[in-house]
């Protein structure tokens, strides 16, 4: 437990200080606005990223995620615009059209015994072509229309200046922390990416967890969705394009390991805000594009780097504690 | 009173040929049972069969009287025998309780009562004197540790009958006897432990009884008193055997010295190994799982960084990397085969051209044609079959397959091969095989390190024999004819007649005496 408290007090200060580069170098970056500004953006990443973090420790990975969120929004869209249906049954739909996805997702993994990133990497089309499906026209035309409905646009709102999808964010991170670290789903999906074999000697049926963690991913995109259709006003054909490797970049700054096992929802909550924060600051600098592109990669590769410098010195110090009881005991033998 | 476990008259075969002939075992309340034998005895066949992973052909398993059919794992657990697994089982990144509470959780609407299942796991470690934390994360742990986290396991689990198979393999002296403390309260618990184990020292403090297994038949079952050390190796072996396969006069090579270690040492794995290898000479490496001779040998071969001490090649400094080692003439066979030896998916002939590009490619093209000669050449030569370059590795026999590991090696002008288990799951035909290609290298002028656990093949390739023992050398015999009733009480660090090299190191009088005041 020291050594996890350790890793979560490292990257809250690699995001602190962070935030202090951008907050002493540009102008504007501490302002309250600002501040409520980067946890609205990271909001709608972070959201998905606490269902791909479950996806990533079961030792998995979702590529579908932006496409789920192109596909559901549209179908938001097209539902308040073409049939005004009420909003509160139009966002049930959303959120039910999203967790179908993930039932798709863990069915194609879990059933068809397909790796999950050429399954998610397949699905990803069928959800991309259903934004078309349902692409709002007119004339025969994909043409781009504003949504007015109050219901949804007030999903874009906010309270004392908290917009509502932060709060969102905070409180489905508490809800994922606890599943994870109090509840038998949670043990099972550590259990699941850190030694399947054994967790499925243990009698845990495996298959299920990892079934399980798709359909909670679809859940949060559709979620995410109605969130992006109440900020926007509309929906395009392009709309979560890339939105995937955010979230998963997010999650492995967040120190979830690829290998499963590993990580956690503060971390990943942690993730999310960095990448915003970093996204936000570095338009603040106002560079070129490619510079902005640059300086976004090298940091996210610097901090993956340290996360493995730092767990194999981790690693080292256990193996060093191991034969220094070894040769304690070779002195008193 | 009935005995807790009774196998009788269990039979096993494999592709046609027997591997237990009607095996009568049986563990009473709270025994300690050894359960011993050579590679290949049929010990691991019979736990297989008691745990529900094989079926048996024949013979019945009883417990506490009654007949039972054991044909899932699950099936031993609900009768409560428990087996502890290596680390490999355990969830790394779980604490304590959650490993030992895995798939059992107590819970209500899904949420762990921790607070319960702590106390619950605390409760048992404090029974039974435990050195860890139920709240502990297990990869913090040490092996030993982690080891008593796999007996938390089992006792959470009510086991009546706990199987541990070589479990000090990995153990420093020190967690050894902790662990013995630990199946001493089990025993006054009630609890029986199966040990299987290769180290005799250890079998004659604990058990209370013996079983030796000797090609699948029980050779003997011996009460605490009767268990002496000598007796139980001849039993092991065999004594017809033994004197039948004795090793060639050994001798020490007069040729140059071609591979010399000195002092070499890896803190808390081996230390003070110092040998030399002359030119042509083949050297056989014995000792026990755990001993340090892989790990030795990685480290002479570039493989492993190692702490300190010298190894010169033809009086040279070695290179620490494998790279260089390899265009010096050094050649490598590993032990596990399948992941470390060979590529399945290629080609003999990719398999063979993989150490070869420094000859087989210009300009980092390959020479096609070549790559196929030298394939095509080696497949003749060593008779690997069906004889077909083309073929993938993976879908040879395995004597084939290490029949192509080797052509990796051969098919270079090798001053030096390490070769770790050479015949290990391959049968005896092949064996031959190996052996004959290993005498042949070794005279035209190769030096052979043959690290083995198979005392037959030992005896019958080795010109020299080095024992290694708790990671250091214990003794070498290295003139007249030894027997492999010498090589296996060395191992155990016992030196009888045989020995001629150096002064016995270690406790090597200790351990003979305990011995002595056991019988």
């Amino acid at each position: 437990m020291r050594q996890e408290n350790m890793r979560r007090l490292i990257s809250v200060a690699s995001l602190v200080i962070l935030a202090l580069v951008f907050g002493f170098t540009s102008n504007g970056f501490f302002t309250a606005t600002n501040i409520l500004s980067i946890l609205r953006e990271c909001a709608i990443t972070g959201i998905i990223a606490i269902g791909v973090s479950f996806v990533i420790i079961t030792a998995g990975i979702d590529l579908s995620t932006g496409a789920i969120v192109g596909f559901v929004s549209m179908l938001c869209a097209n539902l308040l615009y073409n049939y005004a249906l009420p909003a509160g049954l139009v966002m049930f739909i959303s959120v039910l059209a999203g967790t179908v996805c993930g039932v798709l997702n863990g069915f194609v993994v879990t059933k068809l015994r397909v790796p999950e990133f050429i399954a998610t990497l397949s699905t990803q089309y069928l959800f991309r072509s259903l934004v078309f499906v349902f692409a709002i026209r007119e004339m025969g035309v994909i043409t781009n229309k504003k949504i007015t409905d109050p219901g949804i646009l007030i999903m874009g709102g906010s309270v004392n200046g908290v917009y509502l999808v932060t709060i969102t964010f905070f409180a489905l991170a508490v809800i994922g922390q606890v599943i994870l670290k109090k509840t038998k789903l949670g043990t099972y999906i550590y259990a699941t990416g850190a030694n399947r074999k054994s967790a499925d000697l243990s009698g845990i049926n495996t298959d299920n967890v990892r079934w399980a963690v798709f359909i909670i991913t679809g859940f949060l995109c559709g979620i995410a969705s109605i969130f992006e259709i109440g900020r926007i006003g509309s929906a395009t054909t392009d709309l979560g394009t890339g939105l995937e490797f955010e979230v998963i970049a997010a999650v492995v700054i967040g120190g979830c390991a690829f290998s499963g096992g590993r990580g956690d929802i503060f971390g990943t909550a942690v993730g999310a805000i960095f990448m915003a924060v970093l996204q936000n600051g570095i338009l603040k600098y106002n560079l070129p594009t490619a510079a902005q592109l640059i300086i976004k990669g090298v940091v996210i590769v610097a901090m993956i780097v340290f996360d493995s410098v730092y767990n194999q010195y981790m690693q080292k110090r256990i193996h060093q504690k191991a034969s220094e009881e070894a040769q304690a005991a070779g002195g008193e033998a | 009173m009935p005995a807790l476990l009774e196998m009788k008259e269990i039979e096993k075969s494999f592709n046609g040929s027997p591997v237990l002939k009607k095996v009568n075992f049986s563990v009473e309340p709270g025994e300690v049972h050894a359960l011993m034998g050579e590679n290949g005895a049929g010990k691991s066949t019979l736990i297989k069969i008691l745990t529900g992973i094989y079926p048996k052909d024949g013979g019945q398993i009883y417990w506490n009287g009654e007949p039972v059919s054991v044909e899932h794992r699950k099936d031993a657990a609900s009768l409560g025998i428990g087996v502890i697994y290596q680390e490999l089982s355990l969830i790394p990144t779980l604490t304590v309780m959650q490993n030992v509470m895995l798939g059992k959780e107590q819970s209500k609407f899904g949420f762990v009562n921790a607070r319960k299942m702590k106390q619950k796991v605390a409760g048992l470690i404090e029974k039974y004197g435990f050195h860890v934390r139920a709240d502990e994360v297990v990869e913090t742990l040490t092996i030993a540790q982690r080891q008593t986290v796999e007996i938390l396991k089992a006792l959470s689990e009510e086991s009546r009958l706990i199987i541990m198979d070589e479990p000090t393999a990995s153990l420093s002296a020190k967690e050894s006897d902790a662990l013995f403390g630990i199946i001493e309260q089990l025993r006054r618990d009630g609890v029986s432990v199966i040990y299987i184990s290769h180290r005799l020292e250890e079998v004659y403090r604990l058990s209370d009884r013996l079983t030796v297994l000797r090609d699948g038949v029980t050779e003997a079952v011996l009460a605490k008193e009767q268990i002496i050390p000598a007796d139980v190796v001849r039993l092991m072996i065999g004594k017809e055997l033994s004197e039948a396969t004795a090793s060639n006069n050994l001798r020490t090579s007069d040729a140059p010295v071609r591979l010399k270690v000195g002092n070499l040492c890896k803190k808390g794995v081996f230390h003070d190994i110092s040998f030399e290898i002359h030119k042509g000479e083949i050297v056989g490496f014995a000792g026990l799982v755990g001993a340090g001779r892989t790990e030795v040998m990685r480290c002479i071969y570039g493989a492993d960084p190692y702490d300190s001490g010298t190894v010169e090649f033809e009086g040279k400094p070695l290179a620490k990397q494998i790279t260089k080692n390899i265009a010096n003439g050094f050649g490598f066979v590993p032990e596990d085969r399948r992941n470390q030896g060979f590529t399945p998916l290629l080609s003999i002939e990719k398999n063979v051209a993989l150490t070869n590009y420094d000859t087989l490619a210009a300009g980092g093209f390959v020479k096609a044609a070549a790559e196929k000669k030298l394939g095509v050449e080696m497949v003749g030569r060593l008779a690997i079959k069906p004889g077909d370059s083309q073929i993938p590795v993976g879908n040879l026999s395995g004597g084939n397959q290490q029949k192509a590991v080797l052509a990796k090696w051969l098919s270079r002008g090798l001053k030096l091969l390490i070769i770790d288990e050479p015949t290990a799951g391959i049968d005896i035909g092949a064996k031959d095989e190996i052996y004959k290609i290993l005498e042949n290298l070794a005279e035209n002028g190769t030096s052979v390190i043959m690290v083995s656990s198979d005392l037959q093949e030992l005896l019958r390739v080795s010109q020299r024999i080095v024992v290694m023992r708790k990671g250091e050398i214990f003794t070498e015999f290295a003139s007249g004819r030894i027997t492999q009733e010498d090589v296996l009480m060395a191992e155990s660090g016992i030196l009888t007649s045989g020995a001629k090299g150096g002064a016995p190191q270690g406790e090597a009088g200790t351990v003979a005496k305990e011995g002595g005041t056991n019988g």
